[in-house]
């Protein structure tokens, strides 16, 4: 058997769009590249020339300029160039030169044409505008996620919690203690490192109580032995089946070496099934006190790690994860309410930023207020200064930590009356400056969850009106925007801007997220439109014809994909119990993810561009 | 002296009634005065059963190239019969066990593939004075004459260039390519090998003067 060119095919197949082909057609298109090295600083394709090949850079890295002037990406390995050519049939638009000493591998433009037409995948890939190109990766991405329950394992299900568990010459008495002490309905009972038994809540009720067993007797007695188990990565449908075939509702998870990782209760199956997000709603809804609050809100986190799991898609997880934020801000005021009394005059809490727009993740700090009636007297404020701390308070327990910039009902500056409120929004539109634009823009996005609506709409209209006309308060809001950082080719741009520890981190909200918010949110003020959420915001400027119809919903795209991949991110972060954040690193991304990446961010790009030629002008 | 001994042998390989030897002496070999970047190449790799003066070819792999880069249409790879008890130590580093070696092409049926591509072009090895002793030695065996060879060492040109690092394994074939930025690739397979090779001789050249001349580099 002669050996094959085994480095390069398996170099292809981990590489996108290659490895959307089949074994045979890569090893096939092996043959046909050619290999080239360019020396740092080399120019590899000057903008006007003829091209032939697709070039795929296998080690080293590259920048694109435009007709040799404006940065178009940068890419390193793994990056494909040089299609946008061989699309038009030959021309070259991007003067390309190598960054690093960078090793090409070449493939001729017939064989480039012929993968198109065979494979639906490589098309795709390779669609003609990048518009088409991030559409098909929405939906790559929607398909991978909606797992089916074949496919979810029972591991991902259940929280990596430790199992209690105790030896079999345990007391009855001293297990139930112990089972009582550490709040778990399940005990997994252990010698020499095997699971020898599980012992449930019902085996207390059915083979303790119920037959007047001695609570001295050891556990063993009464415990299920050698119960079945399943390995973590079994399916769901497999623990399913034999659940009801075997009429038990617990199984003991083992990991790799045999080791108990978790113990699947049928109730995890249930709230996984269920929709956990209402269910979670019901307990915020109904919690009687701030602590029950507190503990029901404590469970977001991990519905909104079920939902991911689940498949849902990120505007749901999204809206989902809002409108749980948006109960527990309501019933902290209600139940500050009920602690202080009804309130003296008419209010309302307001919500600002995520939350406002319905586009709250986990680990979200508080951004309130308080708007009140402008009757509002001395005695009155006092009212409302104990209730903007009990909220702020009960929140901060609840997970909705103090905000750091003070943005929060418990502080003097974020109660006011609707005067005095329009007072500062009208500051802040007549009289914007860089500094306090930076620390508005928050503000701007802003919604009532709790109290008079009445109140927050006579707020908001006038707000609304005055931004409209206001052209330079406009032309600050879109040049704030150009502060965001959008990568370029992306992980070639992150490898340059390492955070403080050294690590090459994408945030993917302040690099993507922020920005195309900022964009909707400029627009829509500057066309008066009255939605908050950036999804609502783009629709309505493509409906009122503020924006091309396919710009939106790019843009749109690049918001959800991004979202997608912040959420799986924190997903795994609150299963491996870890405080959520945005910070992605790169190598956890597939290669088809990073590529998807690749092509959201000229999408940002190009509405930033757009934003600033059209609204940021005539300030220097 | 090394110009006149490869003449001398083209010239006796010419007179051969082998059409394998004829033909490599009537190759359009290139002038040591044009450009290294014009000359037409060749790496080319062998796994041996051991590191005797007698080892046994086990594995070939070859590809033609040039300085505007390696098309792998031309990657050849071939395993040669060997019937030989394999030496374990040898075996473990490449991996190519006794019932692999019996299963291989003849060892004539190798060279005269690899022969055949070679004609007019410069080897191109790391440490090339291996590889092209075992062309020697297979030639003559064959043929009862020696084919001359004109090579290129990719690891005596890689002292050149960095000629100051401090041991032996800094010039090795993956040392060498870490520091011309190329990627990671599994040893010790003989097409891989080539291929490596070729890459690093092209990252060399990118090192070396426009205008340097293929004699400067190839030794005889």
């Amino acid at each position: 058997m002669a050996s094959e060119l085994s480095e390069i095919e398996s170099f292809l197949k981990s590489t996108a769009p290659f490895d959307r082909l089949g074994d045979e057609q890569v090893r096939a298109i092996v043959r046909k590249i050619t290999v080239r090295y360019y020396r740092s600083g080399d120019e590899i394709l000057r903008s006007g020339e003829h091209n032939d090949f697709l070039f795929v850079v296998r080690s080293g890295a590259v920048e694109l300029r435009l007709a040799g002037d404006e940065l178009t990406a940068r890419l390193e390995q793994g990056g494909c160039f040089a299609f946008p050519s061989l699309l038009r049939g030959g021309e070259v638009r991007n003067t390309t030169t190598a960054l690093e000493d960078t090793l090409c591998y070449l493939l001729p433009a017939d064989e480039f044409h012929a993968l198109r037409k065979s494979s639906q995948g490589f098309r795709d890939y390779f669609a003609d505008s990048e518009q088409e190109r991030i559409r098909s990766a929405v939906r790559d991405l929607k398909c991978n996620r909606s797992q089916s329950l074949e496919q979810i394992t029972i591991g991902s299900l259940v929280p990596h919690r430790e199992p209690v568990s105790c030896s079999p010459n345990l007391s009855i008495a001293d297990a139930a203690s112990l089972m009582s002490d550490r709040d778990v309905s399940t005990l997994a009972v252990y010698s020499d490192g095997r699971l020898k038994g599980i012992f449930t809540d019902k085996d207390l009720r059915n083979r303790v109580v119920a037959m007047r067993r001695s609570l001295d007797a050891p556990i063993s007695d009464v415990m299920t032995p050698s119960p079945l188990t399943l390995p973590e990565g079994a399916s769901l449908s497999e623990a399913m089946g034999m659940m009801a075939a075997g009429g038990f509702r617990h199984i003991p998870a083992l990991g790799p070496t045999g080791e108990l990782r978790a113990i699947l209760s049928a109730t995890d199956i249930l709230a996984h099934l269920g929709d956990s997000a209402i269910d979670t709603g019901m307990l915020v809804s109904n919690a009687a006190s701030p602590d029950a609050l507190i503990a029901a809100s404590r469970q977001i986190p991990e519905g909104f790690a079920r939902m991911e799991a689940g498949g849902f898609h990120a505007e749901h997880t999204m809206r989902f994860t809002s409108a749980l934020g948006e109960a527990v801000h309501r019933r902290a005021a209600q139940l500050a309410e009920a602690e202080l009394g009804p309130p003296p005059v008419p209010y309302a809490l307001l919500v600002f930023g995520s939350l406002a727009r319905g586009e709250q993740l986990v680990g979200s700090d508080q951004d309130n207020g308080i708007v009140m009636d402008d009757a509002v007297d001395g005695a009155g404020r006092e009212y409302f200064a104990a209730l903007g701390a009990r909220v702020s308070d009960i929140l901060n327990d609840a997970g909705y930590v103090y905000c750091n910039g003070g943005i929060m009902a418990g502080n003097a500056d974020q109660r006011l009356t609707v005067g005095e409120w329009r007072d500062r929004y009208s500051r802040w539109i007549s009289d914007p400056d860089e500094d306090s634009i930076l620390r508005a823009t928050i503000f701007f996005d802003m919604r009532a969850v709790h109290g008079s609506a009445e109140l927050a709409a006579n707020l908001r209209s006038p707000v609304l009106e005055q931004a409209k006309a206001s052209p330079l308060f406009i032309s600050y809001l879109a040049r704030d925007a150009q502060r965001s950082r959008v990568p370029l080719g992306i992980f070639r741009n992150l490898v340059l801007e390492k955070s403080a520890d050294g690590e090459k981190i994408f945030d993917a909200k302040a690099q993507a997220i922020l920005p195309i918010i900022d964009i909707a949110r400029s627009l829509a003020f500057s066309e008066g439109i009255a939605a908050v959420g950036t999804l609502e915001r783009l629709d309505a400027l493509a409906d009122a014809g503020k924006m091309a119809r396919g710009d939106a919903e790019s843009l749109k795209d690049a918001f959800l994909l991004v979202n997608e991949l912040r959420i799986a991110h924190q997903a795994a972060q609150v299963r491996a119990g870890i405080a959520p954040d945005n910070r992605i690193a790169p190598a956890t991304l597939s290669p088809l993810e990073r590529d998807y990446l690749k092509d959201a961010f000229p999408v940002v790009r190009a509405g930033l561009e757009s934003l600033k030629r059209n609204l940021a002008g005539g300030i220097a | 002296m090394g110009r006149w001994r490869f003449a001398r042998g083209l010239k006796a390989c010419a007179a051969a009634d082998d059409e394998v030897l004829t033909r490599y002496a009537a190759a359009a070999w290139p002038s040591p005065d044009i450009l290294a970047r014009e000359a037409p190449l060749l790496a080319l790799d062998f796994e041996l059963d051991g590191l005797a003066r007698n080892a046994h070819v086990l594995q070939a792999g070859w590809i033609g190239f040039d300085s505007g880069g390696i098309a792998l249409a031309g990657a050849r790879s071939v395993d040669v019969r060997s019937l030989r008890q394999l030496d374990d130590s040898a075996v473990a580093v490449h991996g190519i066990g006794e019932e692999r070696a019996r299963q291989g092409v003849a060892l004539q049926e190798a060279a005269r593939s690899f022969l055949g591509d070679l004609a007019g072009r410069i080897l191109v090895a790391h440490g090339s004075s291996i590889e092209r002793d075992v062309i020697r030695r297979i030639s003559r065996a064959m043929f009862g004459i020696e084919a001359p060879v004109r090579a290129i060492c990719t690891l005596h040109l890689e002292r050149r260039i960095s000629p100051n690092l401090v041991g032996s394994d800094a010039y090795r074939l993956s040392a060498a390519r870490k520091r011309h930025n190329l990627p990671g690739y599994a040893q010790h397979d003989a097409l891989s090998d080539a291929l490596a090779t070729a890459e690093l001789f092209l990252a060399q050249l990118s090192r070396l003067p426009a205008d340097v001349r293929l004699g400067s580099l190839e030794s005889w």
